[in-house]
């Protein structure tokens, strides 16, 4: 029925069976509009959160999406600043992500805040001191960049390509996305920064609080480094899973790999820069407001020495070695873990950034503070997930998100229902790679 | 004309896109965030003219002076009066006030019962109606030649809306007036037993330099609340000593220099040994003794004899070496003062603890003394109305005795015992016919106060003046409801602050919100309607004519100063009060109030010339009367005793939401009150912080949370007073457990007082 | 207004709080609700979920019974200075400059209108005294009567926190402005709590006028980022480079040192700023 709108030359699978996928997804959204709906009219009394615990789930899946989103500024900014020209073939796909992680983020902020009928005063009335308020700026903005990069993938729709303005403004952006890209690495690099500063820069909380290089503690440069590194994976690994569903290759293997091994590098120095930062703050920095590294685990029912153990080690080293050495790196198997011990990693370190930062005491007659999420807050964390399945369910199905796909899938059954309800060819629709 | 596909779009999106560049979604931005700013369920407390009125509280004995800040015809702050300065001191209690003012709990027209007691439905009446109501009962009883068939319960017997009631009750021939309980019925029976006199003692806290203080709740509401921690931090300052005697860690325990955690009953064994050591070592006021004290050879043999402190260190779990040194640092301060009362003093103790402790002040010679403890004659001494003119009806329910026997051969040297009135109800339900309760709390307040509520249900006709839905209330068959203290003037003497006897005068602050009236003109209401004789003795218009005349040249001074201090003068000796009853009195009645009608005392008998007797043969009875113990049950391994906080008001008024809010979690934990225990008790019981726990008594049982703290001595359980309530708000009912429902009377051997301090109890998990 | 300010030296107001004299009463806790119009719920057990500008917490020494003593110690917004004046933890975090710090008075304000409730200044502030609206303030019904037309009520979904009173400070400044401009003397500017405190623990003034009782109690260092030179004198967590301006006194040597952290080896009172404080 839809098989009009349906890219040219690959396989689809029914209407029907879509559609049921599309409304298993809505309902769980469904779930997470109600949550949400509740958060709005009757309160944040809707959530388990408290005045010691004023950010919480939420503000840990902000930092998590958009750290795993990195992966669309990281490699827009290998594709056209460094030439990474292979990229050009996972890059579609990478910004669509990307494009999901912050406009989710932009929709948890919005639950998120007490007052989001003002929640434009963080524009208004900017202090330009604070590290969220860089956040907004340059989330805004690197969102609008994200928009202008997913447009001309949503135009490039078989049917939107007929108009002849949409054919000829598609390929304009295109020519264009160099400089988009260019701009929203560079954005990135902020609001990745700043939000890593968000909790760097409070000096009232030991656990968090980091020393600065200029006005940035050193979590700003972490922050930043780990999106990097760990955006990518995130990337690689939805893109494997989406292979995984559709039961098809979509991407060449030598660009996954190449992918990887960015990725591997770059977690690989990442999470030495995180040893040391960690090291200085286990021995100087925490030492100077009279707390030993240990008291930040122990006297708690969940915040362990093993929390560190695991970010760094676990889900810090052994992802970056396995991406880096050739053998594990080409082993699906290894490759795959590798991605998921990574996505842990890095979701675990904006955990205890956030959740941890205020679960510990810091006046010595205060005590440790446990919080677990009301289903609310569950609800309305996992709303974007669905929001985010359900474009790419629709931004797959329409769109022609994978250049390789085809060559990668030739439909060789000439009488398959698509094909042959297919009159002449369209004009050949491939990524805006080729046009860049 | 036809409209084809691509115009349409065309249109929608030109639209949308020209509706994004006009200023229709910028100022609809604006405007919803200027919605949000001033959402119409957020309210906007309107401004006016702002002016302080002067009043006095009286949510506590303590009877601060206020100032009450108002915006027009609006009260929005209650702060306190200051020596200096415009605001001072003021406790939690006495700054949540304009929440019972202004909060939902007040009763706003006279009510009838409708359905069952308790039950909490109710018909509107006016006030004639009510009045009627009363009245028409109240003649009936007195019809049938049972005067002595009306009680009243009223929370003080001081000033004119307690006197005019006691009054109602004179003239319509019963004696059976009674107020509730407190430390001062065994402090007044100590002193009718050494003085012979009717009067009362308030210590000088502003200059003495040591407080030996028997469980008072020194910081948590004692005397008068706000004066009390004022005058004891002063005296910490000034490098003084404070010895806090109590089995807790009480928030006056914390600020102790010394805490004595005795073991709790053991008190009155452990102030004689103190007595031992001051006169074994000769330390005592030799001059004092030979001046002013009678008996005393026979006091030091009998405590020499008999209250060694070894002898008492088992008992009172205090070594020998502790206590005498703990009574030689007393003996040799400068201006000491022992103090009795536990907690805030809203039981009546022991008459032997009371007795020892005052003995204790009279052999430092401290009594009448700057920083001693200062005998004050009965506080009503200003109030001077003519004598009850009695008719036989009268005569003969005033000379059928007292129900609770108080002041009767049985128990001569009290006045008031609540506790045998409710045992007499229960075991006669005819005794009482008609019950007045003048803003008290009895169903709440009272030991065992299911008991209580009980006794309250066998009396056909119970009146409640109380201005909230109390559980007294509740209980009753009718409410007339009286103006808040911020609405009326009244007159309240000031027995337990300063050391020189006041009156302060409250005065109204609003006029009244609702169809209220002042207790006074309802007591005068009822009067007047009733048959000639008990008319008769209400010549007063109203009340504020009958406060007036009473007060007479005092008026004008307190009206603009709001306080009037008398001169001093001594207390009249009871028998002689008795004399000067039997010879005003123009008819053949007895048991008029003698506080009341007594006139000051000669001048000759001087404050410093009056005498105290440490042994005779009535003292001798009650020092070697073994202390009230608390029986032993079986299967009770523990002991509960209640304690008081100065969050948590026990009295007449509860704790407004502003109060409730600042109980602590280790108090109250949703609505769950929290005993304290001690951790290694708790570990024997097996029992974890938090954990539920049913904890039960011979008297009652209720679920409770485990709260551990270092700070109770093992073995003990306490709980606080004031919680528990049934009757109010959503914010105070059903939070907590009225620990007087776990909790019965012990009747004090020597005194029939209610000398209660505790229960034995089991806690197990819930 | 700004020119009277400006006519005079900059007031850094704070408090002395003698927890010798506390005797955990909570009338500066009640005092402060009635004057700012906090508002209340059915429940407020969970004591995270409780708006009290200032909190009264109750600490311990630990050790068991009969040994065992107890301290309170009330807590209000600390006003916060900073390593450099104006850098206090939740202003300097404030994205939408909701929360501002007055160099004409020290004190730290809170605009409810603009706060949108982000609650980062929350997450900033290490002394919890930050106040988030979880539920629209209700009165009971009649009860609004009490409210004082002096201080705004919240509406659900801001921050709100201690402001010494602020209100009073204004009313006091328009009347000193309008006696011929003449400066505000202590007696006129007093917060809530410290007029209700019955045992007097709680003294306020300008730190910065040596006229004051608070300034004489505390003797401020203005050379070492205001510490006390009083050996009584501490304030909380200073380690951490906040600069509070509400100070405590206690003669007990384990009450001191729950003022702040402490390594194993190191006394209470000797150390200064943290690395990296700014």
């Amino acid at each position: 029925m839809d098989s009009a709108l349906i890219p040219e030359g690959v396989k689809r699978c029914s209407l029907w069976k879509f559609l049921l996928a599309l409304a298993l997804v809505g309902a769980v959204m469904l779930w997470g509009v109600y949550a949400m709906l509740l958060c709005w009219i009757k309160g944040l009394n809707q959530t388990n959160m408290n005045d010691y615990y004023g950010f919480a789930l939420w503000i840990w899946a902000d930092l998590a999406v958009i750290a795993l989103g990195g992966g669309a500024f990281f490699t827009g900014l290998l594709k056209y600043v460094f030439g990474k020209d292979q990229l050009k073939y996972i890059i579609n796909y990478a910004v669509l992500i990307g494009f999901i992680c912050y406009s989710s983020a932009q929709l948890i902020l919005g639950i998120d805040v007490g007052q989001p009928l003002r929640g434009w005063f963080i524009f208004w009335h900017a202090n330009v001191h604070s590290m969220l308020t860089e956040v907004a700026f340059c989330l805004t903005c690197y969102f609008i960049v994200l928009t202008i990069e997913y447009i001309p993938l949503a135009l490039d729709n078989r049917q939107i390509q007929k108009v002849p303005f949409f054919a000829n403004l598609t390929h304009n952006m295109h020519s264009a996305m160099a400089v988009f890209a260019a701009t929203g690495a560079f954005l990135s690099f902020f609001h990745q920064g700043s939000l890593g500063g968000v909790s760097g820069v409070l000096f009232g909380r030991p656990f968090s609080f980091r020393e600065h290089i200029l006005i940035w503690p050193y979590t700003f440069f972490l922050f930043t480094w780990s999106a990097a590194a760990f955006g990518p994976s995130f990337t690689l690994f939805v893109t494997w899973l989406t292979e995984k569903i559709t039961r098809k290759k979509l991407v060449k293997d030598e660009v996954i790999h190449m992918v990887a091994k960015i990725s591997g590098w770059m977690i690989f120095t990442y999470i030495i820069a995180k040893s040391i930062d960690t090291l200085y703050w286990m021995f100087a920095t925490a030492p100077s407001q009279g707390l030993q590294w240990s008291f930040f685990y122990q006297n708690n029912p969940l915040y362990g020495k093993w929390i560190l153990f695991t970010e760094i080690i676990i889900c810090g080293f052994l992802p970056g070695l396995l991406l880096i050495f050739k053998a594990t790196r080409e082993n699906p198997t290894t490759r795959v873990a590798a991605l998921v011990l990574g996505i842990v990693g890095v979701c675990l370190n904006r955990w205890v950034m956030v959740l941890q930062t205020l679960a510990a005491p810091v006046m010595p007659f205060d005590s440790w503070v446990m919080y677990i999420p009301s289903w609310q807050e569950v609800a309305t964390t996992i709303l974007p997930i669905t929001y985010g399945i359900i474009l790419i369910m629709i931004s797959h199905r329409y769109l022609p998100i994978f250049p390789q796909e085809r060559e990668l899938n030739p439909i060789d059954t000439p009488d398959a229902p698509e094909a042959a309800e297919l009159p002449e060819p369209a004009p050949a629709v491939v990524a805006e790679g080729q046009s860049a | 004309m036809k409209l084809s596909r691509r115009c349409f779009l065309s249109f929608v999106i030109g639209g949308a896109a020209g509706t994004a560049l006009s200023p229709l979604p910028w100022k609809l931005t604006d405007d919803i965030a200027i919605w949000s700013q001033n959402w119409p369920w957020t309210p906007v407390p309107p401004d006016g003219a702002y002016s302080y009125t002067p009043s006095t509280c009286t949510l506590c004995p303590g009877h601060c002076a206020i100032q009450v800040r108002k915006v027009d015809n609006r009260a929005v702050k209650i702060e306190g009066r200051g020596e200096k300065g415009p605001a001072g001191g003021i406790c939690p209690l006495g700054l949540s006030g304009l929440q019972l003012l202004y909060g939902p709990t007040r009763i706003q027209a006279p009510l009838q019962r409708v359905g069952d007691r308790g039950a909490g439905h109710w018909r509107t009446l006016t006030w004639a109606q009510a009045i009627d109501a009363v009245v028409t009962k109240l003649a009936e009883i007195r019809a049938k030649g049972t005067p002595q068939a009306l009680a009243a319960i009223a929370p003080t017997d001081q000033g004119t809306v307690a006197q005019l009631l006691q009054r109602l009750l004179t003239a319509y021939g019963s004696p059976n007036f009674l107020r509730m309980p407190s430390a001062d019925d065994s402090a007044e029976a100590a002193l009718r037993l050494t003085t012979g006199t009717d009067a009362y003692t308030v210590a000088d806290l502003d200059k003495t330099d040591f407080i030996l203080s028997f469980g008072c709740a020194l910081m948590d509401g004692y005397g008068a609340p706000v004066q009390t921690i004022r005058a004891v931090t002063r005296m910490r300052e000034r490098k003084g000593t404070l010895v806090q005697i109590e089995p807790r860690l009480s928030n006056t325990a914390a600020k102790a220099d010394t805490w004595l955690a005795a073991q709790p009953g053991s008190e009155a064994d452990l102030a004689l040994a103190m007595a031992h050591v001051i006169i074994g070592q000769g330390r005592f006021d030799a001059r004092f003794a030979m001046d002013r004290i009678d008996g005393f050879d026979g006091f030091a043999r009998m405590v020499r004899d008999k209250y060694a402190p070894r002898n008492v260190a088992q008992t009172t779990g205090i070594d020998a070496e502790t206590i005498t040194r703990t009574a030689l640092a007393f003996a040799d301060a400068r201006r000491p003062v022992a103090l009795h009362g536990r907690g805030k003093g809203e039981m009546p103790g022991s008459l032997k603890e009371a007795l020892a402790v005052q003995i204790l002040n009279a052999l430092v010679g401290n009594i009448d003394q700057p920083g001693g403890m200062q005998i004050h004659p009965a506080a009503n001494g200003y109030i001077q109305w003519p004598a009850v003119a009695s008719d036989a009806v009268a005569s003969a329910g005033m000379g059928a005795g007292r129900l609770d026997e108080a002041g009767g051969s049985r128990f001569p040297h009290v006045r008031h015992l609540m506790h045998r009135f409710i045992e007499r109800i229960d075991q006669d339900p005819d005794a009482v016919q008609a019950l007045l309760v003048a803003e008290a709390n009895p169903c709440h307040n009272l030991p065992d106060s299911d008991k209580v509520k009980a006794a309250l249900g066998k009396i056909p006709f119970v009146v409640s003046f109380s201005s909230f839905m109390d559980e007294t209330a509740m209980q009753s068959d009718l409410i007339l409801p009286s103006h808040l203290y911020l609405e009326r003037y009244e007159d309240v003497p000031v027995t337990r602050g300063g050391a020189k006897p006041t009156i302060r005068l409250c005065r109204p602050v609003v006029a009244p919100l609702y169809k209220t009236q002042h207790p006074g003109d309802t007591i005068l209401r009822i009067a007047k309607a009733l048959p000639a004789p008990v008319a008769a003795a209400f010549p007063w218009r109203d009340y504020e004519t009958c406060l007036r005349d009473t007060l007479a040249h005092r008026w004008s001074a307190m009206d603009s100063k709001g306080f009037w201090i008398e001169k001093p003068v001594a207390a009249a000796p009871v028998a002689a009060a008795a004399a000067v009853e039997t010879t005003n009195h123009n008819g053949p009645e007895e048991g008029v109030p003698a506080a009341a009608d007594a006139p000051a005392a000669p001048a000759a008998a001087t404050a410093q010339a009056r005498r105290l007797a440490l042994l005779n043969d009535d003292l001798s009875a009650v020092l070697m009367a073994d202390n009230a113990t608390l029986s032993d049950e079986a299967g009770h391994p523990l002991t509960l005793v209640p304690f008081d906080s100065i969050r948590t008001a026990s009295g007449y008024a509860g704790d407004p939401p502003f109060m409730v809010k600042i109980v602590e979690d280790t108090v109250l934990k949703e609505q769950d009150g929290c005993v304290e225990i001690n951790p290694t008790t708790a570990a024997q019981a097996g029992l974890r912080e938090g954990q539920g726990a049913l904890l039960s008594t011979p008297v009652g049982q209720a679920r409770v949370r485990i709260h551990l703290s270092e700070g109770i001595m093992p073995g003990l359980l306490a709980l606080p007073r004031g919680m528990g309530h049934t009757a109010y708000d959503a914010y105070l009912s059903g939070k907590g457990v009225n620990i007087n429902q776990l909790i019965g009377s012990v009747q004090d051997p020597a005194s029939g007082l209610d000398a209660v301090w505790g229960i034995r109890a089991k806690l197990t998990k819930a | 207004m700004k020119q009277t300010q400006s006519q005079q030296r900059p007031k850094r107001y704070g408090m002395a709080i003698d927890l010798d004299k506390c005797t955990g009463c909570g009338s500066c806790m009640v005092a402060c609700f009635a004057e700012n119009n906090v508002s209340f719920k059915q429940d407020e057990t969970n004591k995270l979920l409780s708006i009290t500008w200032l909190r009264v917490y109750k600490i311990t020494n630990g050790k068991p019974f009969p040994d065992t003593e107890v301290c309170y110690v009330p807590r209000p917004c600390q006003h916060c200075a900073g390593q450099h004046e104006g850098h206090s933890p939740c202003v300097s975090v404030c994205p939408a400059t909701a929360t501002d710090y007055s160099l004409y008075t020290g004190i730290v304000s809170q605009i409810y209108t603009r706060c949108f409730g982000c609650r980062y200044c929350m997450a900033a502030c290490p002394y919890h005294a930050r106040y988030f609206n979880w539920w629209d303030p209700i009165w009971p019904e009649g009860m609004e009567r009490s409210l004082s037309p002096n201080v705004s009520p919240r509406m659900r979904g801001v921050v709100e926190k201690c402001s010494f009173c602020f209100h009073r400070y204004q009313l006091a400044r328009d009347k000193a402005y309008l006696e011929g401009k003449r400066p505000i003397r202590e007696e006129e500017y007093q917060t809530a709590c410290t007029q209700a405190c019955p045992s007097g623990a709680i003294v306020f003034g300008d730190l910065n006028d040596p006229a004051h009782e608070v300034y004489r109690i505390v003797q401020p260092d203005p050379d070492n980022h205001y510490k006390a030179r009083n050996p009584r004198a501490f304030r909380l967590l200073e380690r951490l480079g906040t600069n509070p301006k509400v100070y405590y006194l206690s003669s007990r040597e384990w009450v001191r040192r729950a003022g702040d952290n402490y390594l194993e080896n190191e006394a209470p009172g000797t150390i200064g700023a943290p690395r990296g404080a700014h």
